[in-house]
């Protein structure tokens, strides 16, 4: 539904997205982890046509965004960092206008307005004007304003970000409720968030993506586990078999192979450091070692930024 | 056609959502109704004068001598008043965040621009409209020609129209509603005073500045004349204004 390839965004000399890669499919809601400045809104920015990407391409249900913006834009729904409101306007009027511009034909508007009213919950502030709404009211008439004209794809930027807990709780049931007929990235630096919304994970770091994982997976990575990678060459034996009957190993997973050198990932216990163990089975065995590294700390690392930038510091929102 | 005239109508609606609206309205109607009051004054003290001297009381006729003064006086008000109306049109939509509604809709760059100018339009016509109701009045003391008041409306359209594009243009370029007014009364100033420095230069400069000045081609409106040269002027100017605010919001989009 999704597909960005090498997207790079540059702002003069700053790399705000750097060689990015990712799919979403049909239905599922994805969840787009970094901490402030990852490059988290440049890159929702440039799939919704805001603004044009570098390098690299993206396609929004089935449309390139920069050759068929607005094929693209018809089935695109955005909840930008700020809700986009017009605050002379009433939340009814101001929906009426949004289903004009998104080119909903006039029979039909009154009905959607009604709807995303509805599932929203902001229907009882219809008449009030936006510029007089709380903080959690504006989110809801944002994301209503986002879901109006039913788009296949929904961006949201920080769609949690400045409410009360119980807000959030309600947001997030919301969003769950919108999978499914809609598919959804959602951009957050909180990580339970995406453990309790999201299916699927892309961390982002400095523009780069980090990782692409489940959050389940991520979650056991980050706190159970610790990862290395070693590429051996076994000849015709089984290394996998070998090491997962070292000691502290808990996973052992195949990454790829290339003259007759075969890639391993291999998840032991954390605090367990099994490299010695290791190199000295594949050494006793007689195989060649060609590599020996540790990965899975450098995504500890980001975890580790990510949740400690979860304070209001990140309320600050920039161009 | 129906996303442009939402926007239209969005813009209009804004302008009187706020006291903006009423105050532009209220201010341009005052100025002009003093200098209606001034010219009017002025012209019935002539008048008497000239009776006194034995001619008729319609010698002095008052398309002349006080309908053209009082139409290019106008020309003038609005190069003050409507700044403040094109200041707020882009610069309030970078700052408050709903231009990323705006440009991630199904609209063209062109739709949302022509959307804006015509909204603004829509609030001219408006002020327009009040100043003929004091032009009305002038039926009730003597009996002044239609066509060059008609004529100088239109020119009065044009000249707004080329001045709000120019303002779109100046407000597409910033965030702050200040400098953006502040810039665009600037530029209307530049675009004014371009007949005067050409007065004291040779005629083949004075020919040329002569044309490009924004306000020259007024004055044959405003003494009845409706010569398409200027119409074309004026349109030409206004396309040029939206086409390089078009640009300009472009280049805007890379920027970020
Ligand atoms: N319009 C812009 N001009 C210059 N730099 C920008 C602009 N927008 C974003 N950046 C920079 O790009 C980087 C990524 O920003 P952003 O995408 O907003 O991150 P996030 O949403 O993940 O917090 C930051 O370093 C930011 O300063
Ligand atoms: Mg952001």
């Amino acid at each position: 539904m999704i597909e960005v390839n090498h997207l790079t965004k540059r702002f003069g000399r700053v790399t705000a997205v750097d060689d990015v890669t990712f799919r979403v499919e049909r239905g599922e809601i994805l969840g787009f982890l970094g901490p402030n400045g990852a490059g988290k809104t440049t890159t929702m920015r440039i799939l919704t046509g805001y603004m044009p990407a570098t390098d690299g391409t993206a396609v929004v249900a089935g449309f390139n965004v920069f050759e068929q913006p607005l094929d693209a834009k018809r089935r695109t729904g955005y909840l930008p960092e700020t809700p986009p409101l017009y605050p002379d306007m009433t939340v009814r009027e101001y929906l009426d206008f949004v289903a004009r511009i998104k080119g909903l034909p006039p029979a039909e508007r009154r009905p959607r307005v009604d709807t995303a009213m509805e599932r929203t919950r902001v229907a009882d502030v219809r008449d009030r004007h936006c510029g007089k709404l709380s903080k959690g009211y504006r989110q809801r008439v944002g994301l209503a304003q986002a879901i109006l004209h039913n788009p296949e794809v929904l961006i949201l930027d920080e769609p949690t970000a400045g409410l009360d807990p119980k807000q959030i709780i309600e947001t997030r049931e919301l969003i769950k409720g919108l999978a499914g007929d809609h598919t959804i990235i959602l951009s957050t630096h909180i990580l339970p968030e995406v453990s309790q919304t999201c299916q699927r994970v892309v961390i982002i770091n400095k523009g780069r993506v980090v990782a692409v994982d489940t959050p389940a997976n991520l979650t056991k990575r980050l706190r159970g586990s610790e990862m290395l990678y070693v590429e051996v060459d076994a000849g015709a034996a089984d290394a996998r078999a070998l090491f997962e009957r070292l000691p502290g190993v808990t996973r052992v997973g195949e990454t790829g192979r290339h003259d007759g050198a075969v890639g391993y990932e291999v998840e032991t216990v954390r605090g367990q450091d099994i490299r010695r163990d290791l190199a000295r089975a594949v050494v006793h065995e007689g195989w060649g070692l060609l590599e020996l590294r540790p990965t899975g700390m450098s995504l500890e690392e980001i975890f580790l930024q990510v949740t400690t930038s979860e304070e209001p510091v990140a309320e600050v929102s920039h161009e | 056609m129906s996303n442009t005239l939402a926007i239209a109508g969005k813009e209009l609606r804004g302008y009187f959502a706020s006291p903006m609206g009423w105050v532009i309205l209220g201010l341009f109607a005052l100025l002009f109704g003093f200098f209606y009051y001034t010219f009017m004054d002025l012209f019935v003290r002539q008048s008497m004068q000239l009776s006194q001297f034995g001619q008729g009381p319609q010698a002095m006729n008052v398309n002349q001598y006080m309908i053209r003064p009082l139409l290019q006086n106008t020309s003038v008000i609005i190069l003050f008043v409507l700044p403040m109306i094109t200041m707020r049109t882009y610069a309030e939509e970078k700052r408050s965040g709903t231009i990323e509604l705006l440009l991630t809709s199904p609209v063209t760059d062109l739709q949302i621009i022509v959307g804006k100018f015509l909204g603004a339009m829509a609030l001219y016509t408006a002020m327009l409209l009040v100043t003929a109701v004091y032009m009305g009045l002038l039926y009730r003391f003597g009996d002044p020609e239609v066509g060059p008041i008609a004529s100088g409306y239109l020119g009065l359209l044009l000249l707004g129209g080329c001045f709000i594009a120019v303002g779109l243009l100046v407000s597409s370029m910033t965030k702050n509603q200040i400098v953006a007014g502040m810039a665009t009364f600037g530029t209307f100033l530049m675009l004014w005073v371009v007949s005067w420095i050409g007065d004291s230069a040779g005629p083949t400069m004075r020919t040329v500045l002569s044309y490009l000045s924004i306000t020259d081609h007024f004055d044959d409106f405003s003494k009845g004349i409706i010569d398409t040269k200027h119409i074309v002027y004026y349109l030409s100017f206004i396309t040029l204004g939206l086409f390089l605010t078009a640009k300009a919001v472009d280049s805007e989009r890379w920027r970020g």
